[in-house]
């Protein structure tokens, strides 16, 4: 299952090969600093995710690396750091299966097909699990949530 | 003793362990404590705190709503004293594995713990010359096995308090504080040999004390934190470390 807003994100991730049950939730970009907005995007989070981990699905959430820092407004900090943390729970639930699920932060300059080797790289059974991978270079030296 | 606390501080949850124990601190450092829970029991807090000479303000609001919200602000407004700190304390848990965690369940934490601490600041601020925020998140924002409601609720809550660093400093400080496991009626409701087996995973070998995380809040909320913004202060006995 892929969930993206952003039109050509969705197309690059949709020609992937992912394990049965797989979901790459791309939180929105867009999403307003209003209650409402934040808690409909985690909510469409914890209703994807509740799918995927029944199905025994990896996970992949993606989101910007400026996001994580609050740098473009509270309601996409409130998602991405919600986000971060769902998936370090997560982990922990769904270690002893070996499923993993785990967040990649994009940056500004972040290509298309380095986001289709990452997110094919996240959901293999045994690799990275609980993980945040940020690209580009606007987050060096920046503290981790 | 830290610095000086001037004018009103917000605190909610008041009335459980952390919550009285942050209102009795800041209420010692001089501000006026507007202690705000849902609970019944609040009456008992404001008089525990009246008694020790705290100059307090008792709202029994529901931060989920309007109208509790309203509340807090008309209490504000009655005391006509200026606003210089909030301290969003309020949280529950409704813990189950993801698998098996209900629709309502995640809500209703999202709503208390995320939810009324984005509202009331939110509102607030138009009264907010200058002063300090600080959110009470949670260790589990590093992960916590059958939290994801909870987690998620408390990572977001640092999210808020990074973008509101940002968007408010130089005048408004903004910064947060992660307890792990500390003695309140809430954790002392844990059976025994779990919770033994919990404190066996703290490198500091005990829970922490409500006071402990009450005094890290103050710092916080003092000029003794000025330069401090964005940041996340765990008070967890080096539980983030450990095994």
């Amino acid at each position: 299952m892929i969930r993206a807003e952003d039109g050509d994100l969705a197309d690059a991730l949709t020609s992937l090969s992912l394990p049965d049950g797989a979901l790459v939730f791309v939180a929105n970009a867009a999403v307003s600093d209003g209650w409402t907005a934040v808690l409909d995007e985690l909510t469409a989070a914890y209703e994807l995710s509740q799918t995927a981990v029944r199905a025994g699905g990896p996970i992949v959430y993606l989101l910007e690396s400026d996001d994580l820092l609050g740098r473009r407004g509270i309601g996409s900090a409130m998602v991405a750091c919600g986000l971060l943390s769902a998936a370090r729970t997560l982990a922990l639930e769904t270690a002893r299966a070996g499923v993993p699920v785990n967040v990649l932060a994009l940056g500004a300059t972040t290509t298309r097909d380095s986001v289709r080797f990452w997110v094919e790289s996240l959901c293999r059974p045994n690799g990275p699990n609980g993980e945040l991978i940020r690209l580009g270079a606007d987050h060096l030296g920046k503290a981790l949530p | 003793m830290s610095a000086r606390i001037q004018g009103a501080a917000i605190v909610t949850g008041a009335a459980g362990g952390i919550g009285l124990a942050i209102c009795r601190r800041l209420a010692e450092s001089g501000a006026t404590v507007v202690a705000v829970d849902v609970a019944d029991r609040l009456g008992a807090t404001v008089a525990d705190l009246e008694s020790s000479g705290a100059a307090v303000i008792g709202v029994q609001a529901d931060l989920t709503t309007e109208s509790g919200l309203d509340a807090v602000l008309a209490s504000l407004d009655r005391a006509a004293i200026a606003l210089t700190t909030i301290v969003n304390n309020a949280g529950i848990t409704r813990d189950a594995r993801l698998v098996n965690m209900t629709a309502g369940d995640f809500r209703d934490v999202l709503e208390v713990n995320l939810g009324a601490a984005h509202r009331l600041i939110g509102l607030a601020l138009p009264r907010f010359e200058h002063g300090t925020i600080v959110n009470i998140s949670s260790r589990a924002y590093l992960g916590n096995f059958g939290q994801f409601n909870y987690s998620m609720s408390k990572g977001a809550l640092v999210g808020l308090t990074r973008a509101l660093a940002l968007a408010l400093a130089p005048a408004v400080r903004v910064n947060a504080v992660a307890p792990g496991l500390i003695g309140t009626e809430m954790s002392m409701a844990i059976p025994e040999e779990v919770r033994e087996k919990m404190v066996s995973a703290i490198p500091l070998g005990r829970m922490g004390r409500p006071e402990e995380v009450a005094e890290t809040v103050a710092f916080l909320a003092s000029d003794d934190s000025a330069y401090i913004t964005g940041e996340v202060i765990t008070v967890g006995g080096g539980r983030s470390l450990s095994k």
